[in-house]
């Protein structure tokens, strides 16, 4: 005589979690045993009734206060950037490889000396950058560092991503002026021809210091030019 | 995120026994998810991460505002599938105050746990995950919880 399966392997068949063979050999000695399926049947009513007393509460739309906060949450933007993440192995060498970047593309000519400098320990855009940083949108045409997208970070400074001469970057408006955050070369220069830089155009290594710091969604045309009007307040 | 509230709202509301304070625990874990947003790890699962966030909070909660008496169990007024039609909906009404009644007499453990897999519809792997326990232990919690509501459940 086999002994009685214990409540635990019929809780397990409930809910479908014991081995198909397992399944298979509970559900026979059910069909011989109107005790044990009798308990199995009330559990099982009882489950579908525990589901049931929380759909409603599911199908409700949720409060208006829940929905203003989850809205915060720059996930929209990180799962569109997602695809370029490398994983982990990327994000931990942000830090380093965004000081790194700054520091070599300068020793090797590729910024412009005059478009970037040193202020009070902060390394801030100059000249031509500067300007487009404070002026240009992105649907702007025209020679010179090209604006791609404009948003705030979450200490709520306007940041601003850029394309100057081969490079990509972006900073953020602090109080001396445009600080950069960020340069990155752009692996293919050459191939790439007169373009506007746009989401799909940045180097990974950009869009996930990007997606690391922003908050909410990139500006539309509307927001961008609203900001720019108001001088980056 | 905006998309996981109504799950959030639904396993809160099944732990704190009441849609009220159920809310109020949503608001917090999504507060403390978006602070803590750099410890998750895109490519893993928001659901499950937040779930486990909604949990240890509500356990902190607990443990700091010790509970005395029953909580009362409110129904949402704005909860369609509950008052939608009148014999199904009153039934389902009664479910929710049953069922919750019943749930609100579990350990948190076991009360966790079963809302997880029987309202959630999680598989235990996942739900011994989200409440980083073992999956035996998953499994004997789950039915100590069935063993307890038994003495609730209806016939039929």
């Amino acid at each position: 005589m086999e002994m009685d399966p214990t409540r635990e392997t019929l809780s397990a068949f409930i809910d479908g979690e014991l081995p198909p063979k397992e399944m298979e050999r509970i559900a026979a000695l059910l069909a011989a045993r109107p005790d044990l399926d009798a308990w199995v049947r009330q559990q099982e009513s009882l489950r579908a009734g525990i589901k049931t007393a929380f759909s409603g509460l599911a199908a409700a739309p949720p409060p208006e206060r829940l929905v203003r906060i989850a809205q915060t949450a720059p996930f929209s933007w990180r799962w569109r950037l997602r695809q370029a993440w490398q994983g982990t192995m990327l994000r931990t060498w942000i830090p380093a490889g965004a000081t790194l970047a700054l520091g070599l593309l300068i020793g090797i000519g590729l910024v412009p000396p005059g478009d970037i400098a040193s202020k009070g320990g902060q390394v801030v855009a100059q000249g031509a950058l500067a300007s487009a940083l404070n002026s240009k949108l992105a649907s702007d045409a025209g020679s010179g560092p090209r604006i791609g997208i404009t948003f705030r970070d979450r200490a709520g400074r306007y940041c601003r991503s850029f394309d100057a001469d081969g490079q990509n970057g972006f900073a953020c408006h602090g109080n001396k002026g445009w600080e950069i955050a960020m340069l990155a070369a752009r692996p293919d220069t050459e191939a790439a021809g007169p373009y506007r830089m746009a989401g799909s155009e940045m180097p990974d290594v950009m869009r996930a210091a990007i997606a690391a710091r922003i908050q909410g969604e990139p500006f539309d045309m509307k927001a961008e030019k609203s900001a720019r009007d108001q001088g980056w307040q | 995120m905006v998309q996981l509230l109504p799950r959030l709202r639904r396993f809160a509301a099944g732990l704190t026994g009441s849609v009220t304070d159920g809310d109020d625990l949503v608001q917090d874990t999504v507060e403390r998810a978006l602070k803590n947003l750099h410890q998750w790890e895109p490519g893993t699962r928001l659901d499950s991460w937040m779930f486990r966030i909604a949990k240890n909070r509500f356990l902190d909660i607990r443990r700091s505002q010790k509970r005395s008496g029953v909580v009362a169990v409110e129904v949402p007024e704005d909860a369609p599938a509950i008052v939608s039609d009148g014999a199904r909906g009153a039934e389902a009404h009664m479910m929710l105050s049953g069922a919750a009644q019943a749930l609100d007499g579990l350990p948190p453990e076991q009360r966790e746990a079963l809302l997880l897999v029987a309202v959630e519809g999680l598989s235990y792997r996942d739900a011994a995950d989200i409440l980083e326990i073992p999956m035996g232990t998953l499994t004997s919690r789950i039915a100590r919880a069935r063993g307890a509501l038994a003495l609730w459940a209806p016939e039929g």
